[in-house]
């Protein structure tokens, strides 16, 4: 699956457009450097300033991105959302945001045929906010922040996650019997 | 014993699909009573991430053995983390796969299924250089767009001026959120940049709720992710859910830094 054709035709798409934006910031140096040379050095200096300030909570990512990849597997993630009703259902969806690893737009197929399947616009919209908190970007948060900011941003998250479930749920119809009300 | 099929169609004389991710249907039959279900493939069009979707697919269905043309080996760790046995190399209808199943010609290419690891299993060399490199794939990912965001700072601090930022973040409790859940709700990309764009405006002397409100935004409102929001789980769904994850970002922005003052002037008194 991931070795054929159109997957190798739309990595190279991807590296093409992820690329984009950093060769543009360069150009706009070399651009610089030729006109204001000094102005252009001092933001060279002030980015460099920047990426000694994160090298490390850098390298701490790296390491969390490793024990997660190495112990949660997407597929088990999924198994999470919707699962169980109520209080349990909210927690298990909550959790999987969490720990939900991937671009947004990667899971958009899978919860769509979730809400198929039954699983509640509730759910999905906790699903979709608790994704806001990032274990394995929480070096470069607490390097930024401090660890009492971060903490209190992760918990009022977590719960407004369940007030934007909660409205949601009431502004948006179901259209399947079988969804969960929680 | 339950048995998934990938196949082009959704009965016993479609044939078996080329690959897992791609098929059309899971046909999932009960060995025992041959009685069958067709489920359609979620990952079938070829999206990103079709593979994953159909092996939550098997495993959601409690199948025990799954038949296919091709899987990625990805794949096949997957489902067999989960006790699923994965046959490959089949070609034919569902009906002659299955037949040679019953024959008794497939179980000598069957092996023992791996069980489930349990979570005090130890770390093995295949998960460990797979998690690597899904790391480091995920860490390149990342990386570009971050260099971009560093530069682009480097160039903000040296042309943007304090007096050019309090014209917009004036200090205003509710307006300074305001314009850091909106700048969150435009841009886009890990979160990580969130975080290193919001420590340089605390530099500049951005407020805190309007930071605080640019790291929310950035993950949960997305205008430009809206349009496959919107295709994928609905218009009314998607500009409810977005609209209410502003008004509520904005609100825990302000709630967090109140609460953060509180207990910072708890300490500081005690």
């Amino acid at each position: 699956m991931d070795k054929d054709r159109p997957q190798s035709a739309r990595w190279k798409r991807r590296v093409l457009w992820t690329g984009f934006f950093p060769a543009s910031m360069l150009v706009v140096y070399g651009i610089l450097f030729a006109v204001m040379p000094d102005k252009a050095l001092m933001a060279l200096r002030s980015s460099g300033h920047v990426f000694l300030n994160i090298s490390v909570p850098l390298f701490l990512v790296f390491i969390l991105m490793l024990v997660l990849n190495l112990f949660l597997k997407r597929a088990y993630t999924a198994k999470f959302i919707g699962k169980g009703v109520g209080i349990k259902g909210i927690i298990l969806t909550a959790t999987a945001g969490i720990i939900s690893i991937g671009p947004i737009y990667a899971w958009y197929p899978l919860l769509k045929e979730l809400r198929e399947k039954g699983v509640g616009n509730t759910l999905i919209a906790i699903f979709l906010s608790n994704r806001a908190v990032k274990p394995f970007l929480l070096p470069m948060m607490i390097a930024y922040f401090g660890w009492t900011y971060v903490l209190i941003l992760t918990v009022f998250t977590i719960l407004g996650s369940l007030g934007v479930g909660y409205c949601v749920g009431a502004l948006v119809k179901e259209k399947s019997s079988l969804s969960f009300h929680v | 014993m339950r048995i998934a099929i990938s196949a082009e169609g959704w009965d016993l004389e479609a044939r078996v699909g080329d690959r897992f991710g791609l098929s059309q249907y899971l046909v999932i039959v009960d060995s025992e009573t041959m009685a069958f279900e067709a489920v359609p493939n979620p990952g079938a069009s070829g999206q990103r991430g079709a593979g994953i979707q159909a092996v939550v697919l098997a495993i959601s269905k409690n199948v025990n053995t799954v038949f296919t043309g091709y899987m990625s080996q990805t794949a096949k760790r997957h489902l067999s983390a989960n006790g699923i046995e994965v046959l490959t190399g089949l070609s034919g209808t569902v009906a002659e796969v299955l037949e040679k199943y019953k024959k008794g010609d497939l179980q000598k290419y069957m092996g023992v299924v791996r069980k489930p690891e349990s979570r005090g299993a130890k770390i093995d060399k295949v998960a460990l250089v797979h998690a690597v490199r899904s790391s480091a794939s995920q860490f390149a990912n990342l990386l570009p767009t971050l260099i971009g965001v560093v530069l682009l700072i480097g160039i903000f601090n040296a042309f943007v001026s304090k007096e050019l930022i309090f014209s917009i973040f004036s200090g205003n409790t509710a307006l300074d959120s305001l314009w850091g859940a909106c700048l969150g709700s435009i841009l886009a990309g890990n979160p990580i940049n969130s975080y290193i764009i919001g420590g340089e405006l605390l530099e500049y002397g951005v407020s805190l709720f309007a930071v605080t409100a640019l790291i929310i935004t950035w993950v949960t409102v997305g205008l430009v992710q809206l349009p496959a929001e919107i295709v994928t789980l609905g218009r009314r769904f998607a500009l409810v859910r977005n609209a209410v994850s502003f008004i509520l970002s904005i609100a825990i922005a302000i709630i967090t830094v109140v609460v953060l003052n509180l207990i910072k002037g708890c300490v500081g008194q005690g």
